[in-house]
C-alpha cells in the first residue's frame, strides 16, 4: 500500500481518507479487517490519531499492535443534511465516536443502527467497509448487531 | 496567576480608534474589494488617512495582506497574517494591542474581507489534514462542516447534564430579537420558539437555526495608543484586559474541556483563578460586565462561553440562559447585536464591531443603558475587556 492525497472517488464523487505515509500500518491492518494502532514503548499507551510522539509521556518509540476492535458508543451525531451529492442517498446517516476498549477514541460510523434506537454506552465491535481497491475504512456495528 | 508590570502597564494604555463593516450579499465584489471598503470606512470612522497607519493584520482566505497594501497603496512596518478561524480573531486583536504598545507601529489596521463562497479557498481542503480536520472532521466518514465539532459537543452536554435541543431555543430567539433592532443585520424576521422548533435538522442535535449562515462581509478595527485616541473623531474604546486562545488535547474543536469530544477527558469543568487572567489583568469580575460577547457560529457555543468564564456553573448554561436572562434589559444582555446567528457571519470581527458600539452608546434601539465594560470571551477561553 501506498501513500494517497486522492480527495475524492472518481466517478462516484465519494470522499476518500487521505493517507499519510506514518499511517501505512493501520490501512493495512483496515485491508485486513483488523484494527492497529501505535502502542508506546515506554509508558504502554495506546494513542490515536497516529503520531510521531506519545502524547502522554512524549516518548518517540513505539510499536503497531493488534487490538480487539470492541468499544462503546461514547458519542453521536445524526447527519440531515447532505453535503455532497454522494451523500444525498445516505441521509439520515449516524457519525459516532467510540471510545475502544484500549482507550482511544474513533471517529466513524455505525452501520444498519435505525438511528432512533442509537445510545451512548451501547457496546459496538469493529466492521469492515472496502471503498476502492485499495482503502478499507474500519466501520461499527453494535455487538447485538453482530452476533445476530 | 499575577499581573505583570508591563501588563498592567498595557491596561487601557490602547484603543479601538476606528471602524468599519459590510455585511451581506456582493456578487459582483471580490474579498479584496470588501477588505478596502471596510478598511476606507474604518478609516473615515477614525477621522485618519492611510498613511498614518503602519500597521496591517488580516487572516488568510480573503485578500492576502500584500495584495490589500498594494491596492490601498501603502507600505506599513509591521505586518502579519493568519489562519481564518474564529477562534483567531481575539488573538489578532491582542497582537495589535501589543504592537502598538511595543512601539513596532503606531496605528494598526486589522482587515477583512471575505466571501461566502469565493474562488481558491484553503478551507477546501483542511479537513484533509493529517489526524482530524479544525472541527474534527474525517471526510470519508461523512464527519464534516463546523457543525460536526459542536453537534458532537452539546450531545456530550446534553450526556452529561441532562437537556436536548429545545433547551437551545432561548438562544437562537433573543439574538433574533436584538437583530431585529439592528440595521446591518442579515436574519431579521420574526422568531418564535415554536418556529425555532420547526426549523430543519441540519447535525441532530442541530438545526437550521442553531448554525449561522455564511454569508460575505469585510470588516476593519484600527488599534492605536490611547492617548491617540483621544485626539481623534469617535469616542475611544479602551482594551484593558485580555487572555488568549487555550489550545491542546483538552480544548479539542469546538468544545468545552470535560465535554469527552474526541480524546478529551470527561470531568465537570470549572474555570479555575488562571483560567480568567482577563478579568485580574483588567480589575474587575464578572459583576461588572454589562454585556458579554461571544462567539456564535452555533447556538451551543454560547452555553460554553457562559461556563468558560463562570457567569454559571457547569451544567448550569442551559438554564441561565432561560427567561430573557441573556436577552436586552435582562441581567446579562449577550451579542446584542444578534451575533453570527442573526446579524451575520464576518468570522467575528462584528462581534468586536458591536463592543464597540454599544461602548460608544452608539447602538441605538439595542444599546445597553449607560454601557461601561463589555467583554468579548469565547468559549476557548479567548477574552478581551473593553472599557469606554
Amino acid at each position: 500500500m501506498k501513500p494517497s492525497t486522492a480527495m475524492t472517488q472518481e466517478g462516484t464523487g465519494r470522499y476518500l481518507p487521505v493517507i499519510y505515509p506514518e499511517e501505512l500500518p493501520f490501512w493495512e491492518g483496515c485491508k485486513k479487517r483488523q484494527l492497529w494502532l501505535q502502542r508506546c514503548s515506554a509508558c504502554n499507551h495506546i494513542r490515536f490519531p497516529i503520531g510521531p510522539a506519545c502524547p502522554e509521556c512524549f516518548d518517540m518509540n513505539f510499536s503497531w499492535e493488534q487490538l480487539s476492535g470492541e468499544g462503546v458508543i461514547h458519542n453521536y451525531v445524526v447527519y440531515h443534511k447532505a453535503w455532497t451529492p454522494w451523500l444525498q442517498a445516505k441521509v439520515p446517516y449516524a457519525v459516532i465516536q467510540v471510545e475502544l476498549k484500549e482507550g482511544p477514541r474513533l471517529t466513524t460510523n455505525l452501520l444498519d443502527c435505525p438511528l432512533d434506537q442509537i445510545k451512548i454506552g451501547e457496546r459496538v465491535v469493529a466492521d469492515y467497509e472496502d471503498i476502492t481497491d485499495e482503502i478499507t475504512l474500519i466501520q461499527f456495528r453494535r455487538a447485538q448487531d453482530a452476533h445476530k | 496567576m499575577t499581573v505583570p508590570q508591563m501588563a498592567k502597564e498595557l491596561k487601557d494604555k490602547t484603543a479601538i480608534c476606528g471602524v468599519g463593516l459590510t455585511i451581506g450579499s456582493f456578487p459582483d465584489k471580490t474579498p479584496l474589494n470588501l477588505a478596502v471598503d471596510a478598511y476606507q470606512k474604518a478609516l473615515d470612522d477614525a477621522g485618519l488617512k492611510r498613511g498614518d497607519v503602519d500597521g496591517i493584520i488580516q487572516l488568510a482566505y480573503g485578500s492576502d495582506y500584500d495584495r490589500f497594501l498594494e491596492a490601498v497603496g501603502t507600505d506599513v512596518r509591521y505586518a502579519n497574517q493568519g489562519w481564518t478561524h474564529g477562534r483567531f480573531i481575539a488573538p489578532m486583536l491582542q497582537q495589535a494591542a501589543m504592537v502598538v504598545a511595543s512601539g513596532m507601529a503606531k496605528a494598526v489596521a486589522v482587515v477583512h474581507g471575505r466571501k461566502g463562497r469565493q474562488f481558491g479557498q484553503l478551507a477546501d481542503h483542511e479537513m484533509w489534514r493529517q489526524g482530524l480536520g479544525p472541527h474534527g472532521e474525517s471526510p470519508a466518514y461523512g464527519a464534516f462542516s463546523p457543525a460536526l465539532g459542536v453537534a458532537l459537543a452539546v450531545q456530550r452536554y446534553f450526556h452529561m447534564y441532562g437537556g436536548s435541543n429545545a433547551d437551545l431555543a432561548p438562544i437562537a430567539v433573543a439574538f433574533r430579537k436584538h437583530a431585529r433592532l439592528n440595521p446591518m443585520a442579515v436574519r431579521t424576521d420574526p422568531m418564535s420558539t415554536e418556529d425555532y422548533l420547526k426549523s430543519r435538522w441540519i447535525v441532530e442535535p442541530l438545526r437550521l437555526f442553531d448554525c449561522c449562515q455564511n454569508n460575505d462581509g469585510g470588516a476593519c478595527i484600527i488599534v492605536t495608543s490611547a492617548e491617540r485616541a483621544r485626539d481623534l473623531k469617535s469616542t475611544p474604546v479602551y482594551i484593558s484586559g485580555m487572555q488568549g486562545v487555550h489550545a491542546g488535547p483538552q480544548f479539542h474543536n469546538l468544545t468545552l474541556p470535560g465535554l469527552g469530544v474526541a480524546q478529551q477527558k470527561v470531568y465537570k469543568y470549572v474555570p479555575q483563578k488562571e483560567d480568567l487572567y482577563a478579568y485580574q489583568m483588567a480589575g474587575i469580575t464578572q459583576k461588572d460586565v454589562d454585556a458579554l460577547i461571544t462567539y456564535d457560529a452555533f447556538s451551543p457555543l454560547v452555553l460554553f462561553g457562559l461556563e468558560r468564564f463562570g457567569f454559571c456553573g457547569p451544567g448550569e448554561a442551559k438554564d441561565f440562559i432561560k427567561n430573557g436572562r441573556i436577552e436586552l434589559g435582562g441581567e446579562l444582555p449577550v451579542n446584542t447585536s444578534g451575533g453570527l446567528l442573526s446579524e451575520g457571519h464576518v468570522v467575528g470581527w462584528n462581534l468586536f464591531i458591536e463592543a464597540v458600539n454599544q461602548l460608544r452608546h452608539n447602538a441605538g434601539a439595542r444599546q445597553v443603558k449607560d454601557a461601561e465594560i463589555i467583554q468579548y470571551g469565547s468559549f476557548l477561553g479567548e477574552s478581551i475587556i473593553f472599557r469606554r
